[in-house]
């Protein structure tokens, strides 16, 4: 055993150093340099973290509840204590059920900057501009951007609305990610020669296939739809019990195939096309109009949900990390690196994950940046349009879609757009600012 | 070349059946009950036995008429809970419930008992005449009984059949019609509970439905171009999709059209005019445009160039109200007056794709030795860049090219529901809102086909363009 360490220890080492020789560290940091001189993109990044900051502290920014109160002789953190009992950790306790925060009698009191929630309502300034005279008590409490039909308030609206837009951007691609990546490596890494396996053990695979995605997702049908019914916290719950499930169910397979093969029969073995194969699943979803994709399966969902939204999305939009990903791994199989890795020994899935994708992940970057503009894009249309968000959910596209109603609304129009704007812009010069650092004509 | 393109149609037969296989799972799993909605038809309702009788029996009718009454596909791979004979059950929602139902307690054939017997006691309970005392009564049983069928959580069928026994027996003259049938009920569903087979869950069970299905049927009537009845007006979805598409298909040929010749010249030059302060502007320019959101654009132009509350130079709605009658011209010109808009919208953005894009492919054929070689034999900078580059940076924006076909059908479609052009994308969304699903899934099916059209033209455009391309022994 432990002489096995040792061994396995070397091998690892020479595969390092390998790598090194390859020069993948050097190759970072040249991106990273070639980046780093487009002001504009860095730029660009700095914006993003400005919304990243926006998005994680917008419940600091904009809310109801004040941050600090001294009430009835006591302190109180109303806007923390939110996150604990969100947690179900802690309760309210009996003086604040119910309660409009506005009209307590405190001691003393700090309010967010914006004294608002997306969703609250104020009847006595509806429709009002960001010039318009307010019937508000004091500055503090003025609709800086203005409100809406019922009276919410724009500022609020759009601050919440980054988090939506961001997480959109980042569950979808985070999504895409995942199958793209995944597809594109076996496709790339494999070929349509590479993997072969005998006819008993594709039957196996095949059988275990089935059957795993017979009992982990076939006879879970009803837990996993009444989840989604009950909370996005529940139905990710499920989910994961699912995916566990589904992965037991085909590594005892794998091992069953293993058995197989120690058999003293002789099957022949035959080469799968999985390249063949993926390329033309690429070529299933991509001849899908995307958007009335989507907009077909969200007004099927029959609870609307933005979660439901971006899980759309991601399944839609994986295909050009996909095609990303395998043009990459089929330059990288080649490579003396990788050769040395398959001399060693070394599984194929750790040649894959450990030594090929990480070398193959910087152009995968570029789809991903491009994607989530992408993404934002097709969330605030949806939004604007009124399909599978929920009427409830306030995001950017929503709120621009508000403009239609009253023309005269012209900060509805301006505004939440222009956010939109921004954001995709932003991440397409990234995009592009990825591509520059990566085009090795650059390279000086 | 023929053979080729041969072998790339036969290459979509597999591609179009996995897309008609997932238009038809999203178009089964859609709520709602297209022939309830068809017939525009309540559930349960009110009313006498006959008249309920007569209603289940228009509804049986119509089901039929439309297909719905055959199983949805050659076969099925489910749980032994599942059902097997579950198609047969007219109504939608009742197949929910009883399907859930099965899965809970596991066996189908005391699950279709308690179902049958059900049946059996609404029938009774509706031909008891109402008289002033137990009307109220009789109308409590009547929507409790109702409620069953779509309940299949355990607790709340357990209270709703004590609620109906209750009832039933507080009033002698009810006790006396419906006693019996109301005890076979209660006896199948006491038996239900107790005969539970949760195991069944777990076994995996293939039924063997054959050609007679739901899919099979709707894919023979796509195949020889029936595309079946629109649920809202009863028209022919082939007729809808007609009249919109030819809005669609003018406003995406024109703006396809112009976005091209303009975006062509315009990508050239600001290629050959690398680094000076007019080609830096164009191109920060075109990459703001690319960036703009259209449905941003369409509700700004809306907003200060309409007709409404803005300065009232386009119309933002429809296509004109002229008459048939009116002279032609005239309503050519209204009609081009009303496509300004929308066709400004629609431009933009693949305008400065496209622009982009022949900038890149430009670049990159600039830097070639050939070039720099035609120059340098004297040649004048004029025909090197029309006639040596510009064919050889055609390249990848002949892959936009194929984006045409798919684009006449969905590339329009906020513009349309925005300036309310009755085109596809209007057609289609509102189809959605009212869940007129026909039309949702030609258009649907259309659109892949059209893209995998779109993508074979590009395919042999390539060659046309590079000869270096060959089709024979492609290796990927």
């Amino acid at each position: 055993m432990n002489l096995f360490n040792i061994f396995n220890r070397r091998k690892n080492r020479e595969a390092k150093t390998l790598e090194m020789q390859n020069n993948n560290e050097s190759y970072w940091k040249i991106v990273r340099h070639q980046f780093k001189k487009n002001k504009i993109a860095v730029y660009s990044l700095r914006v993003v973290f400005i919304f990243v900051f926006i998005a994680l502290f917008a419940d600091f920014i904009a809310n109801e509840k004040p941050l600090v109160a001294k009430y009835q002789g006591s302190v109180y953190f109303p806007v923390l204590k939110e996150y604990a009992v969100d947690l179900g950790m802690s309760d309210w306790q009996k003086e604040f059920r119910n309660v409009s925060w506005k009209d307590l009698e405190y001691d003393w009191v700090v309010w967010p900057p914006v004294p608002y929630l997306p969703r609250n309502i104020d009847v006595m300034n509806t429709w009002v501009g960001p010039f318009d005279d307010q019937n508000v008590p004091s500055k503090r409490w003025k609709h800086w951007l203005g409100t809406d039909d019922l009276g919410h308030d724009v500022l609020a609206g759009m601050i919440h609305g980054t988090r939506i837009a961001l997480l959109v951007g980042l569950v979808s691609m985070g999504i895409a990610a995942l199958i793209g990546i995944f597809f594109g490596a076996i496709a790339g890494y494999y070929g349509d020669n590479r993997l072969k396996l005998s006819i008993a053990s594709i039957v196996i695979y095949l059988v275990g296939f089935v059957l795993a995605m017979f009992y982990a997702f076939g006879t879970r049908s009803y837990i996993l739809t009444d989840a989604i019914g009950t909370s996005f916290g529940s139905f990710m719950w499920e989910f994961l019990i699912s995916i566990i499930l589904f992965v037991a169910i085909m590594v005892g397979f794998r091992y069953l195939s293993k058995l197989i093969k120690k058999l003293p029969i002789n099957f022949k073995e035959i080469p799968i096309p999985l390249d063949i194969l993926i390329s033309r699943l690429i070529e299933i979803v991509v001849s899908i109009p995307q958007l009335f994709l989507i907009i077909s399966i969200a007004a099927v969902v029959a609870k609307p949900s933005i979660f439901i939204v971006m899980i759309i999305i991601g399944l839609t939009t994986w295909t050009g990390i996909a095609r990303f990903t395998r043009a990459e791994l089929l330059r990288i199989r080649n490579l003396e690196f990788v050769e040395a890795a398959n001399a060693l020994g070394y599984k194929e899935w750790r040649i894959i994950v450990k030594h090929a994708l990480p070398n193959a992940l910087s152009p995968v970057l570029i789809a991903i940046a491009f994607g989530i503009a992408s993404a934002i894009l097709i969330e605030s249309t949806l939004s604007f349009i009124g399909v599978g968000v929920p009427a409830e959910t306030i995001t950017w596209g929503s709120m621009l879609s508000k403009a239609r109603q009253v023309s005269s609304a012209w900060w509805l129009a301006i505004i939440p757009g222009f956010a939109i704007f921004i954001t995709v812009t932003i991440y397409n010069l990234i995009g592009e600012g990825l591509t520059d650092a990566m085009n090795p004509k650059l390279k000086k | 070349m023929l053979k080729y393109i041969f072998k790339r149609v036969l290459i979509f037969i597999p591609t179009l059946i996995v897309i008609s296989l997932m238009t038809f799972v999203i178009s089964i799993n859609a709520p709602g009950d297209p022939v309830e909605t068809m017939l525009n038809q309540n559930m349960g309702g009110d009313g006498q036995s006959g008249e309920k009788l007569a209603n289940e029996q228009t509804y049986i009718d119509k089901r039929k008429e439309l297909g719905f009454d055959l199983p949805l596909f050659y076969f099925s791979f489910t749980n032994k809970t599942y059902p097997d004979t579950l198609y047969k059950i007219p109504r939608k929602a009742h197949r929910e419930t009883l399907q859930r139902l099965s899965y809970e307690y596991g066996v189908w054939e005391n699950v279709g008992q308690y179902y049958k017997n059900l049946q059996k006691l609404e029938l009774k309970v509706f031909e008891v005449m109402p008289n002033e005392e137990n009307s109220s009564k009789l109308r409590k049983i009547k929507d409790n009984l109702s409620s069953l069928y779509l309940t299949y959580e355990e607790d709340k069928i357990k209270q709703t059949v004590e609620n109906i026994e209750f009832d039933i027996f507080k009033d002698k003259n009810i006790k006396l019609s419906v006693e019996k049938e109301f005890f076979d009920f209660k006896n199948s569903y006491e038996h239900m509970l107790v005969d539970k087979k949760t195991i069944n869950r777990y076994i995996p069970t293939i039924y063997w439905y054959g050609l007679k299905n739901q899919y099979h049927q709707w894919i023979s009537n796509f195949v020889v171009g029936e595309f079946g009845i629109s649920y809202q007006d009863k028209r022919p979805v082939s007729s809808k999709i007609f009249d919109a598409l030819k809005w669609s298909m003018i406003l995406s040929i024109l703006s396809i059209v112009i976005a091209y010749m303009v975006a062509i010249p315009l990508g050239v030059r600001s290629a050959v005019d690398k680094g000076k302060t007019s080609e830096k502007i164009i191109t920060t320019g075109l990459f703001l445009l690319y960036s703009l959101p259209n449905f941003w654009v369409a509700t700004m132009l809306i907003q200060y160039l309409g007709d409404g509350d803005g300065l009232g130079w386009f119309p933002t709605h429809g296509l004109g109200e002229l008459p048939e009658t009116a002279p032609y011209w005239d309503r050519f010109f209204e009609t081009a007056y009303h496509f300004i808009l929308p066709l400004f919208c629609l431009t933009y953005a693949s305008f400065a794709f496209i622009s982009r894009q022949m900038r890149g492919g430009m670049l990159n054929v600039l830097e070639m030795d050939y070039i720099r070689t035609a120059r340098a034999k004297g040649l004048k900078k004029q025909v090197v860049v029309w006639k040596h580059a510009f064919r050889n940076s055609l390249i990848p924006i002949i892959t936009l090219f194929a984006n045409i076909f798919p684009a006449a059908i969905s590339g329009s479609f906020i513009i349309e529901v925005i300036f309310s052009i009755p085109g596809m994308g209007q057609l289609t969304l509102q189809a959605i809102f009212q869940r007129d699903y026909p039309i949702v899934f030609t258009v649907l099916m259309f659109s892949s086909i059209l893209t995998l059209v779109g993508i074979l033209i590009a395919d042999i455009m390539y060659a046309f363009v590079d000869p270096r391309i060959s089709f024979s022994n492609k290796k990927s």
